[in-house]
């Protein structure tokens, strides 16, 4: 058995090899990052943000995403599969216990006939 | 005899015994110092209890007796005694929640810093914990509906802890009545076994057990009620507002109890039932629950923006996993060729998912809890550039997010490869579903990590700091936990995983542990 080796029945996966997969390009990284220019100045222009050429916001909320906006398309795409789905968590508890009865029902059909 | 043919009722008396203890604590600090010594010393035990096991085998042990038939009266053999049973499976889910469950403490003794009532909350916390473990060393069925229901009642009061949010008394609501009706429906099964077998022992039933109506009755009434406290799909919709609602450090211990049902349910399926419920409906009642829940929670998850919501959509999600994975299993128990082919590989996928989950899910809840706590919100759309402020936190739910995403190298994606390959042989249908819940949990993972850690600091949070010592010790014990199941996958699958397994398919071991030639 070779360390840190998982054989599933249809092929095998080495931990060690995606750590060192991943050590390599941290390595590849570094030496990108070394070749580049050394004039850099910490608190100067250099450290200004570019923001379409407009003013930057002076507080920080105004220029994130907000994570209610994030995935937009994917859920605009599926609003009609969510709008059902939400619309079933109610957060009644009549609700859940009628979907707790029929489930009860379902699964006794499956099970005793 | 060695004392540690006693760990089974130890495991289960020490935190009984710090709930009882907790409640007279005068001093603050003193309490605390009870509370880290009961949680380190059960996990000891837990941690004994499974080498016990593993080098020993089975173990059984008799309440107030040294055998269940020492004292009956001559002809009479039915195991009449309380009998906690533990196999290799019993004792890796007790090591696993008793891991997750001391993380959670930990994390928790500052949060009693802002309460009034810390020596509630640590008697509850303690009452879970005994409830939890008691489900899995039990070998009884009334015994294992009394620790599902000592459970529940501490659930009750600790997701309900912050009583003057309105949402939490609501959640903790909704909770104690769809907990009690299925506490019922579960008690009623209970009643229908012993009506037919006149004994509530485990091994004693399997034994003698002939599927009939009323078997096939009481089974349902089982899948049912621990599908529901599991929180499976569609008998979910309790646990987003629970753990929602919950302290953090309780939302992450609710994982592994969550968990506890779960076992429950498998130890009944194949422990229990086995072989002499034929045909493969249940298996695939188990299956499809597992894929309902896992694409179900995980398309939910993405458009939660409260973190613990989120999280516990995803919770649900990784309940799936489990399902499908021990579900295959299920599936391939009548054939020892696909037992052989994919049915094994599947249970090893679902079991490790276990443990992997109980950490990764765990600390994930307590990364949430830290944010709460430095910055009074789990509100994505009120966080944001916290990676700098929180640099241990940050690298902690960075370590959990790619775990629970299955990005290797990390031990979510050794059990989902597992899962993946064994699921395929069956049908690719089912590998398709659990890879996409992967790549959806993935992206909303990386929504919270965009939203809360990344980006511009924001005025508002300028004064947060890192959260104290403690809270990142109790994280650092998952997130340990975490690169060790990562970093030595062939070690945990060969002593953890696999014995587990094997004990679980091995329904005669079960019986013969307690029966012997008996009855």
């Amino acid at each position: 058995m070779v360390l840190g080796t998982v054989y599933t029945g249809f092929g095998f996966w080495n931990v060690y090899a995606w750590v060192m997969f991943f050590a390599l390009g941290a390595l590849i990284v570094l030496f990108l990052r070394s070749t580049g220019r050394g004039d850099y100045e910490k608190g100067t222009y250099q450290d200004e943000v570019f923001y379409g050429g407009n003013p930057v916001p002076q507080d920080g909320e105004d220029l994130a995403v907000p994570a209610s906006s994030s995935y937009w398309g994917f859920t605009k795409a599926l609003s009609r599969f969510y709008d059902v789905l939400v619309s079933i968590h109610t957060g009644i508890l009549s609700d859940y216990m009628g979907i707790l009865v029929v489930t009860v029902a379902v699964i006794s059909i499956l099970i005793l006939l | 005899m060695s004392w540690q043919v006693h760990l089974p009722a130890l495991v289960v008396s020490v935190p009984l015994l710090g709930a009882f203890i907790s409640i007279a604590m005068v001093k603050p600090r003193l309490r605390n110092l009870w509370f880290a010594t009961i949680l380190v010393a059960t996990t000891i035990l837990a941690f004994l209890m499974w080498r016990y096991v593993a080098i020993n085998g089975t173990l059984v042990y008799v309440m107030g007796g040294e055998r269940w038939n020492l004292t009956l009266p001559s002809g009479m053999t039915l195991p009449i005694r309380i009998i906690m049973e533990v196999d290799a499976f019993g004792a890796f889910m007790a090591l696993a929640g008793s891991i997750a469950t001391l993380a959670s403490g930990l994390f928790s003794v500052r949060f009693l810093d802002r309460v009034n009532d810390g020596n509630k909350f640590v008697a509850l916390f303690f009452l879970l914990f005994a409830g939890m473990l008691g489900l899995e060393v039990t070998g009884d069925f009334f015994n294992f509906f009394v620790f599902l229901e000592i459970a529940s009642v501490a659930s009750f009061g600790l997701i309900a802890f912050w009583r003057d949010r309105p949402e939490a008394i609501e959640a903790s609501f909704k909770y104690a009545v769809l907990s009690t009706f299925v506490a019922l429906i579960f008690l009623i099964g209970v009643g229908i076994l012993y009506g037919v077998y006149g004994t509530l022992n485990m091994a004693a039933i399997a034994k003698n057990m002939q599927v009939g109506f009323l078997e096939k009755l009481a089974l349902v009434l089982f899948i049912v009620s621990l599908a529901m406290k599991s929180g499976a799909v569609p008998l979910h919709m309790w646990e987003p507002d629970a753990y929602g609602q919950a302290p953090a450090g309780v939302s992450c211990f609710l994982v592994v109890v969550g968990q506890a049902s779960l076992y429950g349910m498998f130890r009944i399926a194949f422990s229990v039932y086995g072989q002499a419920f034929e045909g493969s409906v249940l298996a695939w009642v188990i299956i499809v629950l597992g894929l309902l829940s896992m694409f179900i929670g995980v398309i939910m998850a993405v458009i939660q923006k409260e973190a613990k919501r989120l999280m516990a959509y995803h919770c649900i999600s990784q309940t799936g996993y489990m399902l499908m994975g021990i579900g295959l299993g299920l599936l391939a128990l009548s054939s020892s060729q696909a037992m052989s082919e994919y049915g094994f590989t599947a249970m090893k996928g679902g079991i490790f998912h276990i443990i992997n989950n109980a950490m990764y899910k765990g600390l994930l809840f307590l990364t949430a809890g830290s944010l709460f706590y430095a910055t009074g919100t789990t509100n994505l759309n009120k966080l944001g550039g916290l990676a700098r402020k929180m640099p241990y936190t940050t690298f902690m739910f960075a370590v959990a997010a790619a775990a629970i995403a299955g990005l290797p190298p990390f031990n979510g994606f050794v059990s989902k490869l597992l899962i993946y390959e064994s699921s395929f042989v069956v049908h690719p249908f089912l590998a398709v579903v659990a890879m996409v819940t992967s790549i959806l949990t993935l992206a909303s993972f990386v929504k919270v990590f965009q939203s809360g850690f990344l980006g511009p600091s924001r005025d508002d949070l300028n004064n947060v700091r890192e959260v104290p010592l403690s809270m990142v010790v109790g994280m650092m014990v998952l997130c340990v936990m975490i690169i060790s199941l990562s970093m030595m996958p062939n070690w945990v699958l060969a002593n953890l995983i696999e014995p587990a397994a094997r004990d679980l398919v091995n329904q005669a071991s079960y019986i013969q542990a307690v029966m012997g030639s008996g009855l």
